[in-house]
């Protein structure tokens, strides 16, 4: 169980994140919504390890991971994917693979590739090309991929669906889902409600830095003006979804 | 070939020396550390090997070592110092640091001579002394450009915090890039204050930071062959100008210019872009069935 227990990230004088509390279990997915500067980047760079929580504790299984450096928390089985699908451009798809097993054995490495070569048939078909010149969905599973080398118990993902076409967002969505069912615990943060509550089992809306709803994702689509409330647009899609 | 030799062997080891120092520029900017801080580092090896030589009696070999071990010393400190810099405040902290290298060679008292500098520096540096100390640089920086080395160095310039999330450590990796530059700057200092018996402030100043960046950037900047390159085009094309007379450093401002506009990845990847060419026009089917691939794909982003 990955846990924030009261949470909060100042960036200067700035409260991006307050007194947030989240769980995330093996194999499900946790979903937290929210606007743009809502503090879900800064939520999840607590985890991390970018950012310090100035309080609060993240717990891993019970083990405080507060103030862990970036580079070791990979170590204890939390990879991240970035906002906006960042891939090292000049190197090709195999070798942003590898970069991802950078904390495991080498004999482990094949064994992880291969697997990953399963779950993104597209990733083994393209991996001379330069991870640059890949489409926008593609680099997305690549970013996924890349984290899944580093074989984690839990995934961090951070708007996987920022700046994908709808089609492709759909797919990709859909991989998340088949991620978690491998027993991966997701922690995701989104602004497109839309795409992600099809598959979230928990969710937490966050706004200006707060939790200001919680449930599951059932209970937050039957309060669809709740979102609405908070998420504008977003929210009202699927409000008339539900109705 | 002797006859060559005798004649240009000042220039032959000027060239080698001018390898070095091109590395220890290009070593922190391939790991995207915009360190300047080679020139200063040159100035330490040159001044550290000039004193162990007169004060200490020390040979060629142990005195390079000396100078490039200050250096590399002075480097891990400055890597320290300057971890949370980046960009062009590192651009300007390393500069500064080149210039008080350049204050201390003219305040030095006795140990840098003042402004006249040191003088009788002599031992016995052999051009191949030169060869196998450029040479073990060298052989270090192809091996840092293949495999596991290479992904990892690509990966910290690229995207330093992605690297960092990916489990690299990357302020180890930039430290690591100071203390290499240190090294190569201290032997090339080391090896030039030898060769020529002499060293005065007006040798470390900012100069020599111009005099390696051009070498780097027309050369190409991401591998040691463009170093390599830069640092033998820059050091023979004074000799080949001199029939142009007061007009070579017009002429010099001018290749540099065009190289900057035309060769934005230097004489290599020059090379790179042709060998890959002529590659492609060996086998046009295929690359052309991949190029058709790439197109429709990357309409859907």
């Amino acid at each position: 169980m990955l846990e924030l227990d009261d949470v909060s990230v100042h960036h200067g004088r700035v409260e991006a994140v307050r007194h947030v509390s989240l769980g995330v279990t093996p194999g499900q997915i946790t979903l937290v919504l929210g606007p743009n500067g809502a503090g879900k980047s800064s939520t999840l760079g607590a985890v991390a390890g970018l950012f310090a929580p100035v309080e609060g504790r993240v717990l891993l299984d019970g083990v405080p991971l507060t103030g862990v450096a970036v580079h070791r928390v990979v170590r204890a089985g939390i990879a991240l994917v970035p906002e906006g699908r960042r891939v090292f451009a000049p190197l090709t798809v195999e070798e942003n693979l590898r970069m991802g097993a950078y904390t495991s054995s080498a004999a482990h490495t094949q064994t992880t590739l291969a697997a990953v070569n399963e779950m993104f048939p597209i990733l083994h078909e393209r991996r001379r090309s330069a991870a640059g010149l890949l489409s926008g969905g593609e680099q997305q599973m690549l970013a996924f991929g890349r984290a899944l080398m580093s074989d984690p118990t839990y995934l961090l993902l951070d708007e996987p669906s920022m700046g994908l076409a709808p089609a492709v967002v759909e797919q990709v969505v859909d991989k998340i889902g088949v991620i978690a069912s491998t027993g991966i615990g997701v922690l995701m943060v989104e602004q497109n409600a839309e795409a992600a509550l099809g598959i979230a089992h928990d969710v937490a809306v966050l706004s200006r830095g707060e939790i200001v709803f919680r449930g599951t994702a059932a209970e937050v689509s039957e309060h669809a003006s709740v979102l609405h409330a908070f998420l504008g647009d977003v929210g009202g899609a699927i409000a008339s979804d539900v109705s | 070939m002797n006859a060559f030799y005798d004649g240009h062997v000042v220039i032959i080891q000027a060239t080698f020396v001018g390898i070095l120092l091109a590395l220890s520029i290009q070593v922190p900017l391939r790991l995207g550390v915009f360190s300047f801080a080679g020139a200063g580092f040159y100035g330490i090896g040159a001044y550290v090997g000039g004193n162990v030589v007169i004060r200490a009696d020390l040979q060629a070999v142990p005195a390079i070592a000396c100078g490039a071990v200050a250096a590399a010393a002075v480097g891990l400190v400055l890597g320290l110092v300057l971890q949370r810099l980046n960009g062009l405040y590192l651009a300007m902290a390393t500069v500064a640091f080149d210039l008080m290298i350049g204050v201390v060679a003219v305040n030095g008292g006795e140990w840098t001579g003042g402004p006249t500098g040191l003088y009788g520096i002599l031992t016995d540096l052999t051009l191949p002394i030169i060869l196998v100390v450029v040479g073990v640089f060298l052989v270090a920086a192809e091996l840092s450009e293949r495999g596991r080395a290479h992904r990892r160095i690509e990966a910290v310039r690229e995207d330093p915090e992605l690297a960092a999330s990916m489990g690299i450590r990357v302020g180890a990796y930039r430290v690591v890039g100071f203390v290499v530059s240190g090294l190569a700057g201290g032997a090339a200092g080391a090896m030039n204050v030898m060769t020529r018996t002499t060293i005065g402030p007006a040798d470390v100043g900012f100069g020599l930071v111009i005099l390696a960046l051009t070498m780097i950037i027309v050369g190409g900047a991401l591998s040691w062959k463009g170093a390599v390159a830069g640092a033998i085009l820059f050091t023979w094309l004074p000799q080949v100008l001199t029939f142009v007379g007061e007009w070579q450093e017009l002429v010099y401002g001018c290749v540099v210019l065009l190289a900057g506009i035309f060769l934005p990845r230097g004489l290599y990847g020059l090379w790179v872009d042709t060998r890959r060419r002529l590659a492609a026009r060996r086998r046009p089917p295929a690359l052309s069935e991949q190029a058709h691939q790439d197109v429709p794909q990357e309409m859907t982003s």
